[in-house]
């Protein structure tokens, strides 16, 4: 009986760290930091003539939903950065970063960053509640 | 992946910075500089940037272009007792405008501090990221 139940334990642990939401949450905390780093990008160059912001493109927030929706969030591939158009320059220097929507962006991330972790560490902080019976 | 993500673009971008708050500190010093090593009126000293974008556009960051020099015209000042003078009893005087370098000043010591916010949340995030299971 012991033994059986040795057997299964790779196979009980496996299961737990592929459920649905902790793979979507790992995908979300790789996301959130590719996200910072396009961030980091943009203020490196808020003084760079004719740059214009990166960021992930629009359409892959929609993707992302979709997919953690259907419970397949593994399979989600991050894309490169793509130039962001759509805001028009309000320099002369045809740079269309914004320091305060940058800025805003950052702290957003961070709080989101934050937050999946705090997921992370609970699911698991249940898991070893679940295997000692002690909150620790 | 890196441990702090997005440092690279972050460090160079403090160092583009920090150089352009020194050209800025040489064409202060040099606001009254008649005579520079070709023997011509010192001339404004501007620095460029040049975005730097990795393969996997991943690496992003800003590099130094170069720094030249400002071509403008600087004011001929009328004193004839100047060693500098030329034959008519005009100085040639350099093209550096104090309030000018000052504005440069503020804008990159903002940009300075903007990718410091930048720095101190990726090690915050790194440092929330190890805390994740206790």
């Amino acid at each position: 009986m012991v033994a059986l139940a040795l057997l299964c334990l790779p196979l009980v642990i496996e299961q737990l760290f592929s459920s649905s939401n902790y793979q979507a949450t790992k995908q979300l905390l790789d996301v959130a930091v590719r996200r910072h780093e396009a961030v980091a990008t943009n203020l490196a160059n808020i003084e760079t003539p004719g740059y214009k912001r990166v960021d992930l493109p629009k359409e892959f927030a929609h993707e992302l939903a979709s997919r953690i929706r259907s419970g397949d969030a593994k399979s989600v591939v991050i894309p490169d950065f793509v130039q962001d158009l759509t805001i028009s320059s309000q320099r002369k220097d045809g740079n269309n970063v914004d320091m305060d929507k940058e800025m805003m962006a950052l702290s957003k991330n961070a709080a989101e960053f934050d937050a999946l972790a705090d997921f992370v560490s609970g699911s698991l902080k249940q898991l070893r509640l679940a295997i000692t019976g002690r909150n620790l | 992946m890196n441990f702090l993500s997005g440092i690279q673009a972050t460090a160079s971008a403090l160092n583009a910075e920090k150089v352009r708050m020194d050209v800025v500190a040489q064409n202060i010093a040099n606001a009254h500089t008649t005579r520079d090593t070709d023997g011509q009126a010192y001339r404004r000293k501007v620095v460029s940037f040049e975005a730097l974008l990795g393969a996997d556009a991943s690496i992003g960051g800003v590099k130094i272009d170069g720094i030249t020099n400002d071509p403008a015209q600087g004011e001929l000042v009328y004193q004839p007792q100047h060693p500098h003078a030329n034959a008519d009893g005009y100085v040639q005087m350099p093209n550096v405008n104090v309030a000018m370098e000052m504005v440069d000043l503020l804008t990159a010591s903002r940009a300075y501090e903007a990718n410091l916010a930048v720095a101190r949340n990726a090690r915050q995030m790194a440092a929330k990221a190890l805390t994740i299971g206790r």
